[in-house]
């Protein structure tokens, strides 16, 4: 990576610095929220699980969507890169944005779970499937955006990628070989466990190269 | 060695649903100051976000500095100074983080003169970008690009929104820049008073098509209004050159874009006047006549 790219993504660090800070802030307060018990369990983990995702898609609408409506893309633009090496850092810094508050957000959630002992090892699979999938989740948005200045077909993007937090609770967390050991005391780390996994890293991959196939070699850029 | 052009435009053509950029040719030497004048959706924009490789043309050639646009832009960008009246910085964060952010992407960052135009144009370093009025922000974009001591300046509309003691200061600051031969300016602008202060070069484009492209002391040489008195029931003598003439009776306005003191002795004694013409009075003559031309 070279000086201009580190640069522009330590940019990215300093102006979303208070989201970011703020976002990892109310998720671990969601989750010590979620700490104090089976009821308030609910409520934590909802607050955690709405950061994440809220934090995603505003980090996408700030960083892309705003830059370009509010014309300082044209200024990131004079600046001595081409368009590959925008779009880039533009995949590589707003990923690294987003995976510093996930990451923590996510061992919080890991440790929340294997420290409690109220609450069943079981549980970590489908944990770690979620966090999983919230990065999936993050990189359709952030994909999306490189590729489209609409706002409705922002506002569609975002839309369906929230609804399939819904679809995946209830589908992936109604899979019986992941389901019947939720309870248990044990994490049970099965062939569906893996699958799920693996399929959340191809669409992460897959998303985050189409920006490279696609938008990278747009010959109109503003 | 022959200096290397600044600008290259070759035969350049963008279309657009609604608007076509045809044929455009344009060069660029260092040290000139190049006023781009157009009436609003000229072209002047497309035009420079062609120079600046933010659009790709359809057909032609374009070279910047040596590089060609837009698969150099990221080499050539190194010496261009690019502002736009468009162009916005952060909002969040003030204008002395700009100023460390591009320092340390810029080796030729000259801190002392950013020093110095802070000073000039009344900035406050410390203040968030998001407080800066219209003519501030205008400042505060223009000292980013000039402090890095570019070779080229392209400035898109850079004076419009600014009021005139502004405008005076910045136009300052570009004659500034032009003592440096190395180093030269395309400055868009629809102001023409602006253009006529400082460039020394004018081209003039409408609706997709270059009109007009020379010195400006040679527009002003070349251009008059000549006014005529002829008798009653006598023609309107037939005269190449002549892009205008509007009869009033007896009275008859000429107006030329080939002046030359032959034209007046032909003449004779039916010459009136013969005014000198503003480069406004120019530039709308120019314009009106080359559609006249196209049809349009």
């Amino acid at each position: 990576m070279n000086m201009l790219a580190r640069k522009l993504i330590a940019k990215d660090f300093f102006l979303y610095r208070w989201l970011i800070i703020g976002s990892t802030a109310a998720g671990l307060i969601g989750l010590l929220i979620a700490a104090e018990g089976k009821v308030r369990f609910n409520i934590g983990m909802l607050t955690w699980l709405t950061t994440i995702v809220a934090f995603g898609v505003v980090l996408v609408m700030l960083a892309i969507a705003s830059e370009r409506k509010e014309r300082q893309l044209q200024f990131v633009l004079s600046l001595p890169l081409s368009h590959g090496d925008y779009i880039r850092i533009r995949v590589i810094g707003l990923l690294l944005c987003f995976i510093v508050p996930w990451a923590v957000l996510t061992v919080g959630a890991i440790t929340l779970i294997a420290v409690m002992p109220n609450l069943p090892d079981g549980l970590l699979p489908y944990a770690v499937l979620m966090c999983g999938f919230f990065l999936a989740n993050y990189s359709v948005v952030l994909s999306s955006a490189l590729h489209t200045a609409s706002e409705g077909i922002m506002t569609f993007v975002i839309i369906v990628t929230n609804m399939n937090i819904t679809l995946f609770i209830f589908l992936v967390g109604g899979l019986p070989s992941l389901n019947d050991h939720l309870q248990g005391p044990v994490a049970v780390w099965n062939g569906t466990f893996w699958i799920v996994l693996g399929a959340e890293i191809a669409t992460l991959l897959i998303t985050l190269s189409l920006p490279y196939l696609f938008a990278a070699r747009r010959r109109d850029f503003i | 060695m022959t200096p290397t052009k600044h600008i290259e435009m070759r035969n350049v053509r963008k279309a657009f649903r609604f608007f076509t950029l045809d044929d455009l040719s344009l060069d660029l030497e260092p040290g000139q100051i190049m006023g781009f004048v157009g009436p609003n959706g000229a072209g002047k924009s497309t035009t420079i976000r062609l120079l600046t490789g933010l659009i790709a043309p359809d057909a032609g050639e374009i070279r910047v500095l040596g590089h060609a646009m837009p698969e150099g832009q990221a080499i050539a960008k190194r010496d261009i100074g690019f502002v736009s009246d468009e162009m916005r910085l952060f909002g969040h964060a003030t204008l002395d983080w700009h100023m460390r952010f591009i320092a340390s992407i810029y080796p030729g960052w000259d801190a002392e003169y950013a020093k110095a135009l802070v000073r000039r144009f009344n900035l406050h370093p410390e203040q968030n970008v998001s407080g800066l009025s219209t003519g501030e922000h205008v400042k505060a974009v223009l000292l980013l690009a000039l402090a890095r001591r570019p070779r080229l300046l392209i400035l898109d509309e850079p004076t419009s929104g600014l009021d005139p003691v502004a405008r005076h200061e910045l136009l300052g600051e570009f004659m500034e820049v032009l003592k440096d031969e190395e180093r030269s300016i395309l400055f868009s602008s629809h102001n023409t008073a602006d253009v006529e202060r400082i460039s020394d070069r004018i081209t003039f484009i409408d609706r997709g098509t270059l009109v007009d492209s020379s010195d400006k002391e040679d527009f002003l040489e070349r251009w008059r209004r000549i006014q005529l008195q002829i008798a009653p029931g006598s023609a309107v003598p037939d005269l190449p050159h002549v892009v205008s003439k509007v009869i009033d009776g007896q009275f008859v306005t000429l107006t030329t874009n080939r002046f030359s003191e032959d034209l007046v002795a032909f003449l004779g004694n039916t010459v009136r006047q013969v005014q000198r013409m503003s480069l406004e009075e120019i530039f709308v003559a120019n314009v009106m006549h080359h559609r006249e031309l196209r049809g349009q």
